[in-house]
């Protein structure tokens, strides 16, 4: 036992002035954009996002041009199809997306630094929010713009019509609106769950399994036809019915793609509220 | 200064923290010693607010860690070396950090600086060496030059001279007047660095003492005399209290007396003395004696 004791009381100072430093609410935003940007896996599944849309729009565009010209002067093909004629794919990157925002900080721990620096948890789950809804938002706006300039010159005088809204514009912002609800299920999915395959799995589960089998009860008679109804409610649905036009009203649709994912967050919020993180 | 008042953590039916009170003081370094599952890391992740006590309070200055503005400069935290995505870069880990607070580029250069990370800031956490992540882990805990440190295992896989860098920095930190609480299961590190220690079994405190009175109280001084006429010896300074044993010819380890009235015997009788060497319990022997009975995995066949 060598303990010495010397000048150690002697030499104890009032602590230092506190500093400036503060949280901010901005400050979270920032450190979660650097968050999600500096790592390899955003970049690369964004890039390949971005290229998979583009390709899928391009060749969409090309062969819907190639039809016969008696067929497409029946029915008018609006080019915006074409744009948005990925979404599935997109849809499925931006769930996986918003589900990987959060489980990736519980696997490997630094959900923990993540508290300690913010230890109001709600807003960390805020910010979150924002930020990976923004970039999901942003690659979907630089995806169809890609889109759209080089489908500009393949559909030439048959282009797309931006003085009607209705062709153009809205089915556009709806896609948006679709890619955002998506994300924010994801990541809702993901606070709740916490585990990747798990949050992963839920997401997809919901967005493409479950309208697989409410469909089958449309086989069964009216008496089931309730349940096949439920579909409109659900987000893959509720996205077709707005982008696409593929049928069904589109308030049903509105409110299911906003009040799926505001389910899932509110969900994650109220469990990282009482968990141990 | 932290503070614990009747501090509680269950799971389920196990009870990790059992109404721990404790004060941490600033201007010193608090050891934080106990076996594996004593509750050591689940006490100090409720400090920081990451485990919600089941009941009971810890504060930090009198305040809630989930109430602070600032957590970053008022509390650093070593929690565990990986509590760091590991597919990010160290130095965009501590920007990151950083950001929360508004915290300048420069802080973030100067603590990687500062735990010799500048070599490998721009690779990957994933990739780090246990001794690496460790560093990292303490870079995070002084971004916000903070008041009061909690590092968890500070030491654990690092080299000789990072354990010295660790041991004179939270010296230097207490001596500011700032709080330092640590754990460790190394303990001739832990007699070198703390003042004051703070011994937790099974969930509750078993001591709370500085470390001079810990091993004062917890182990018995010893002499060790070394005489040709060692038999004669031992028979003189037997008495009530008094142990001798010897191991070798010639050697005698005496408990219970001091080197002192070894020796006076010694010279009244007019034997030789080769050796007279007074030993005092080291805060290990302290330490096992504390926590006989508590341990709760206890290595099989290792008597204590």
């Amino acid at each position: 036992m060598t303990t010495t004791t010397d000048s150690r009381a002697a030499a104890r100072t009032a602590p230092a002035p506190s500093s400036t430093y503060r949280l901010g609410f901005g400050r979270l935003l920032r450190s979660e954009a650097l968050k999600l940007f500096t790592l390899r896996s955003t970049w690369w599944s964004l890039g390949i996002t971005v290229l998979l849309a583009v390709g899928i729009a391009l060749v969409v565009g090309l062969a819907t041009q190639s039809l016969p010209d008696e067929f497409r002067e029946q029915v008018p093909l609006n080019p915006v199809t074409a744009v948005v004629s990925p979404l599935q794919l997109t849809m499925l990157v931006a769930g996986i997306f918003g589900a990987m925002a959060i489980t990736g900080e519980y696997s490997t721990g630094m959900i923990r630094s993540t508290f300690a620096a913010e230890p109001r948890r709600g807003a960390v789950l805020l910010a979150k929010t924002i930020v990976v809804a923004a970039t999901l938002v942003a690659t979907t706006v630089v995806t169809s713009l890609i889109a759209i300039v080089v489908l500009t010159p393949i559909y030439g005088s048959n282009g797309f019509a931006w003085d009607d809204a209705e062709l153009t514009w809205i089915p556009l912002a709806y896609s948006l609106l679709a890619i955002a609800s998506v994300t924010l299920l994801g990541l809702g999915a993901g606070f709740i769950i916490r585990n990747g395959a798990g949050a992963i799995g839920a997401t997809v589960g919901l967005l493409f399994v479950a309208p697989l089998i409410l469909s089958i009860f449309a086989a069964f008679g009216e008496s089931w036809r309730w349940i096949a109804d439920l579909a409109q409610y659900l987000p893959y649905n509720a996205a077709g019915t707005l982008v696409n036009g593929a049928g069904g009203d589109a308030l049903p649709a509105l409110i299911a793609l906003v009040a799926w994912p505001a389910a899932a967050l509110l969900g994650g919020w109220a469990l990282l509220r009482t968990r141990d993180a | 200064m932290i503070v614990a008042e009747g501090l509680t953590k269950r799971y389920g039916d196990k009870t990790a923290v059992d109404g721990v009170n404790f004060t941490v003081q600033s201007g010193k370094v608090t050891g934080f010693l106990g076996p594996n599952g004593a509750g050591k890391s689940t006490t100090m992740r409720m400090i920081v607010g990451l485990d919600r006590p089941t009941a009971g309070r810890v504060t930090l200055d009198g305040r809630d860690y989930r109430s602070l503005r600032s957590p970053l400069t008022e509390v650093g935290i070593l929690l565990d070396a990986k509590a760091v995505h590991t597919g990010r870069s160290a130095r965009n880990h501590l920007l990151a950090m950083a950001a929360t607070h508004g915290i300048p580029r420069s802080r973030v250069d100067e603590v990687i600086e500062i735990t010799g990370l500048q070599s490998v800031a721009k690779r990957r956490a994933g990739k780090f060496s246990l001794g690496m992540g460790q560093r990292l882990g303490i870079a995070a805990a002084l971004l916000g030059d903070p008041q009061t440190l909690i590092l968890d295992e500070p030491v654990n896989g690092l080299d000789p001279e990072g354990v010295r860098w660790v041991r004179q920095f939270v010296r230097a930190q207490a001596a500011s007047g700032r709080t330092v609480l640590l754990s460790s299961h190394l303990m001739s590190e832990m007699a070198l660095t703390a003042d004051h220690v703070i011994v937790l079994g099974r969930g509750r405190v078993l001591a709370d003492a500085g470390i001079s009175d810990l091993v004062a109280a917890w182990t018995r001084s010893a002499v060790s005399v070394r005489s040709p006429r060692a038999a004669e010896l031992a028979q003189l300074v037997a008495g009530a209290d008094i142990t001798v044993t010897s191991s070798e010819s010639g050697l005698l380890d005496i408990t219970g007396t001091t080197a002192a009235a070894v020796g006076e015997i010694a010279a009244q009788h007019g034997i030789v003395l080769h050796e007279l060497t007074p030993r005092s319990g080291s805060l290990e022997d302290a330490y096992l004696a504390l926590t006989e009975g508590s341990v709760e995995y206890r290595t099989q066949g290792a008597a204590s």
